[in-house]
């Protein structure tokens, strides 16, 4: 019954930000905050909304991998990296300073680092469709920042899992998966491409069942569900049905993510405020990684200001990392911060254009000045 | 010089810069949708247009050098159930010199192959039109056939 109710927000909430072009991503959790417990209290979060919850991010991870194919990537290398670099350095290192300096421990500023260093790439990708922005060099290097994003994502779930007791065998498991991949993904789309090509019911439930299989690894394993979805992912990259079928999946699952995500935080004062601090110093960052990674890759500083001004929004994998590791005033924080940005983000993105004019009239001034 | 890139959760890009400088940019968006951007060289913005891929056929087959005069216009049909079929049809305006006579006088099926699959006569249309049809002058005919079966029709029956 609330799944229901909870769809059908969700449905009027992404058919009203797809007419006024904005994210969709904050609508949904701010829905959630103001329905859930935070908030008028008509929702609760029970165990079929956790277990949707979880199916909602580990479908999205497999998706992730599946549009990391390794031979196009390695293809690639060289431009992902040079893109991804200073986005990484600059902005994982001011967000980790802010937070131990707002008093986390290092465990916590590493979550939260790790969170909000990487921007959305839903938001990001849509706003460069959307407005137009295909055929500048510069939409690239946010491509690839996404992609290196992507890439880093897998490291960071390894990084802040918390059970790692016995952290030489876990890194040895983690490697063993991670091999298995990298040589699966040559063989298994030839092996199994077939079952995705048949007519009957096998295609979809299968690749329903392959996406959420990695939450079965963790049981067995003891490895994070979600790298086990991206590197499987990985391993199915190659075929190319696949990506159509479990797009749907995806779409549902997330949302509803999102909504029950939503439901289940309750924002603190505290976390308002550190959030509103974060999200300052979120947008600051991947402007000035922005503006670096312009003048280094293209010679140009406009450009950096439109690489900036476009990576601006964090959202999903922001949520995904806080819900999965995070437990106290650090999921408001983060929360709070991802709404903002994204919404910011996708503004700036859509404004890029004027806020560079008026920037460059701006320095017109300060070098005349001088 | 076409340059070709792939972009990860976005599509396909084509780029392509001409002897003048100008700039062209066309994006295959996962979507099947399809962004084209162009960009004078003088010019500091581009502009865009989204189409879908019917209409970007439609392009291709005007930028191809295909002759789409209005009497001799072709429109490739694909199937989504049938991936290796498709249709090309094409239309011809009824001139003075088929003014009056029927489908089965011209004898058009036996002589070339090719089939008149409707016929468009002041706004209104006839889907597969008997034999006996008569035509008129301005009738728009709609003729389905293969590359060799049209040839024959435009030389035997239109004479062009």
């Amino acid at each position: 019954m609330d799944i229901a109710i909870a769809g059908l927000v969700c449905v009027v909430l992404a058919a009203i930000s797809k007419k006024f072009s904005l994210p969709s991503v904050p609508a949904y959790i701010l829905a959630g905050l103001i329905f859930g417990s935070g908030g008028l209290g008509l929702f609760t979060a029970d165990k079929v909304s956790d277990t949707i919850a979880e199916a909602g991010v580990i479908m999205l991870l497999f998706y992730i991998g599946l549009n990391l194919n390794p031979r196009e990537i390695s293809e690639k290398k060289g431009m992902i990296f040079h893109s991804g670099l200073y986005d990484f350095l600059i902005n994982f290192s001011l967000i980790y300073i802010i937070s131990v300096l707002a008093g986390f421990d290092h465990t916590r500023a590493f979550l939260v680092a790790s969170a909000l260093y990487i921007s959305s790439s839903a938001i990001v990708l849509q706003s460069l469709i959307e407005n137009r922005k295909l055929i500048y060099r510069e939409s690239e290097i946010v491509i690839w920042i996404m992609v290196f994003e992507d890439i880093v994502i897998a490291l960071l779930i390894v990084l802040n899992n918390p059970e790692t007791s016995d952290l030489i065998f876990f890194m040895l498991k983690v490697l063993i998966l991670t091999a298995l991949t990298y040589l699966l993904s040559g063989y298994m789309p030839k092996l199994i491409g077939g079952l995705f090509q048949r007519e009957d019911e096998v295609p979809a439930l299968f690749a329903f069942t392959v996406a959420l299989l990695g939450v079965a690894f963790e049981e067995f394993f003891q490895i994070p569900a979600g790298y086990t979805a991206i590197m499987l992912g990985l391993m199915l990259s190659g075929i190319k049905r696949l990506k159509e079928i479990i797009l749907p999946f995806k779409d549902v699952f997330l949302v509803l993510f999102f909504f029950f995500f939503g439901i289940s935080v309750n924002l603190s004062t505290n976390g308002l405020v550190l959030g509103l601090v974060l999200a300052a110093v979120a947008i600051a960052g991947k402007i000035i990684s922005g503006l670096i990674t312009g003048r280094h890759l293209l010679k140009s500083w406009l450009s950096g200001l439109e690489i900036g001004l476009d990576t601006v929004a964090r959202g999903e994998f922001s949520i995904f990392l806080i819900f999965a590791f995070g437990s106290g005033s650090e999921v408001s924080a983060v929360t709070a911060a991802v709404v903002i940005t994204s919404i910011i983000g996708a503004f700036l993105s859509k404004n890029s254009e004027k806020i560079k004019i008026s920037a460059s009239k701006m320095a017109e001034r300060f070098s005349s000045t001088q | 010089m076409v340059r070709f890139i792939g972009l990860e959760g976005v599509g396909t890009k084509y780029e392509l810069e001409t002897k003048s400088g100008d700039k062209i940019a066309v994006i295959f968006l996962l979507n099947k949708r399809i962004q084209v951007y162009i960009q004078e060289k003088s010019c500091e913005k581009p502009c865009s247009i989204e189409i879908t891929e019917m209409e970007a056929k439609r392009l291709s087959s005007i930028l191809g050098g295909v002759p789409i005069e209005k009497e001799r216009e072709s429109v490739e049909i694909d199937f989504m159930g049938v991936p290796d079929l498709t249709l090309a049809m094409h239309t011809y305006t009824v001139s003075k010199k088929l003014h009056g006579k029927t489908i089965e006088e011209l004898a058009i099926r036996k002589r070339t192959g090719a089939n008149i699959v409707a016929v468009s006569r002041g706004g209104k249309t006839i889907i597969s039109p008997p034999p006996h049809l008569i035509f008129e002058e301005g009738d728009v005919i709609v003729v389905i056939g293969d590359k060799e079966q049209i040839e024959k029709f435009e030389k035997e029956i239109l004479g062009i």
